[in-house]
């Protein structure tokens, strides 16, 4: 057994307990604080939201509602994308990729950035299904990953977003970054917290390789702000376990397969997902902290496809860097 | 999903990451994370209530109800307020980035 033994972390636990204490006590009087002056300033809209039914403690909850509703009567409740673009059909999309596959075969990454380029909107949002539907074909055909915006009825808050540095995952009771593998530069160490789904082994001689990579390769979504995240445990925390997904930067075409062992980012960071040391560095390269991705769950049903870099890209392209953004 | 029309506005990546280096599992990340958002929601609307003309509050209310997430809320506000919405948002979201950052300096301080 490596690490230290419990009696051993008892003195490293209690100042963080007590500075987890400290924080939500701060937090929680600047809540009451903000909601008690908010109710003397706006009691006209106090009166109107309580009518209504929404409490502004809960506006995520109304938000989830509202949409979840839409998406069920398959109404497009969201703003019609400022900046869209008049995307071709899934078929357009295949039969070019396949022309400019025959023309230049050998740089498979500058067409998969072109193409994104030209389908995605300037700035990361929500994504319709006719343009989640072409890039399944294009990350099919290019990358040649089965990935799907949605699998088994599962959809992400948001397929297009950005993604934001994480720290390593305790892999095991006493995991510790002197036993840890690091990303040779920038490594950013591990969090003091367990990711949402706990420890992948719960000692250190039950840590497989499989789960060495699936620690290596995480990816973190954001299961807690799905609608029906609560209603539909624990068939969501399941089925969410470990989901491998392809990301795929859409500036420099470098894509991963990571496996999903962790909840966030908070709505509030804008950032929409997170990615381990590992994974952002093959991402972006070593400076590599947030930037635009796609997120598509991989369609894996008999798990051949392995975690990690999709070395699709072996040919390095002028002016897009083969690993740096 | 869950979206709110101001989300894209917002950025506290700082009490983030003081929140990581405390929270030592799941439920307390996100009750931190619930903490935030709830003072944040009312600040926010605070900051465009205290703008909105009185006589504007009902219909923009209405349309918040109906479309919480929807983005042209913004331009909306931008009309009826006259002024960048989107400026003011984001500084009312400093503000209350310094003054939590602020209270974690402290106590740092004193230990």
């Amino acid at each position: 057994m490596g690490g230290k033994l419990p009696t051993q972390t008892y003195h490293d636990i209690a100042p963080q307990k007590a500075n987890f204490e400290y924080l939500r006590n701060k937090l929680k009087l600047k809540q009451l604080e903000a909601k008690k002056s908010f109710a003397e300033k706006f009691p006209h809209v106090e009166k109107f939201l309580k009518e209504k039914g929404i409490d502004l403690s809960k506006l995520r909850e109304h938000s989830a509602k509202i949409i979840g509703a839409g998406a069920i009567a398959g109404t497009l409740l969201l703003t019609p994308p400022s900046g869209a673009k008049s995307l071709p059909a899934a078929s357009e999309v295949l039969e070019k990729i396949k022309a400019q596959k025959a023309e230049a075969p050998d740089v498979p990454q500058k067409l998969l950035v072109d193409t994104l380029t030209q389908a995605l909107p300037a700035y990361p949002r929500p994504l319709t299904k006719p343009e989640e539907k072409n890039l399944e074909q294009v990350f099919q055909n290019v990358i040649e990953i089965p990935a799907k915006a949605s699998l088994e009825g599962e959809h992400l808050n948001t397929t297009y977003g950005y993604i934001g540095a994480e720290q390593h995952l305790m892999r095991y009771p006493g995991d510790t970054m002197a036993t840890h593998p690091k990303i040779p530069a920038g490594d950013e160490g591990m969090a003091p917290g367990r990711g949402a789904w706990g420890y992948f082994a719960s000692t250190k001689s039950g840590l497989t390789p499989q789960l060495i990579e699936t620690e290596k390769w995480y990816a973190v979504v954001q299961t807690l702000y799905l609608p029906d995240w609560v209603r539909r445990q624990p068939y969501l925390r399941d089925w969410y376990k470990y989901r491998k997904v392809l990301i795929v930067n859409t500036k420099n075409g470098n894509a991963v397969v990571a496996a999903i062992a962790d909840s966030g980012p908070a709505a509030w960071t804008g950032k929409q997902f997170g990615g381990s040391p590992e994974v952002m560095e093959y991402l972006g390269g070593a400076r590599y902290k947030k930037g635009a991705v796609v997120v598509f769950f991989v369609d894996d049903p008999e798990n051949k496809v392995p975690l990690g870099p999709v070395e699709y890209n072996k040919v390095n392209v002028p002016l897009v860097a083969l690993r740096n953004i | 999903m869950s979206k709110l029309f101001f989300d894209h506005l917002v950025s506290l990546e700082d009490i983030e990451k003081e929140i990581k280096k405390v929270a030592t599992s799941k439920e307390e990340k996100e009750e931190l994370w619930g903490l935030v958002d709830e003072i944040m929601h009312h600040k926010v609307m605070g900051c465009i209530l205290d703008k909105l003309p009185r006589d504007n509050h009902e219909e923009f209310l209405e349309m918040f109800h109906k479309h919480p997430h929807d983005e042209t809320l913004i331009d909306y506000l931008q009309e009826k307020i006259g002024e960048n919405i989107e400026e003011l948002i984001k500084g009312e979201i400093g503000n209350l980035a310094f003054e939590i950052l602020n209270e974690i300096k402290i106590k740092a301080e004193k230990e």
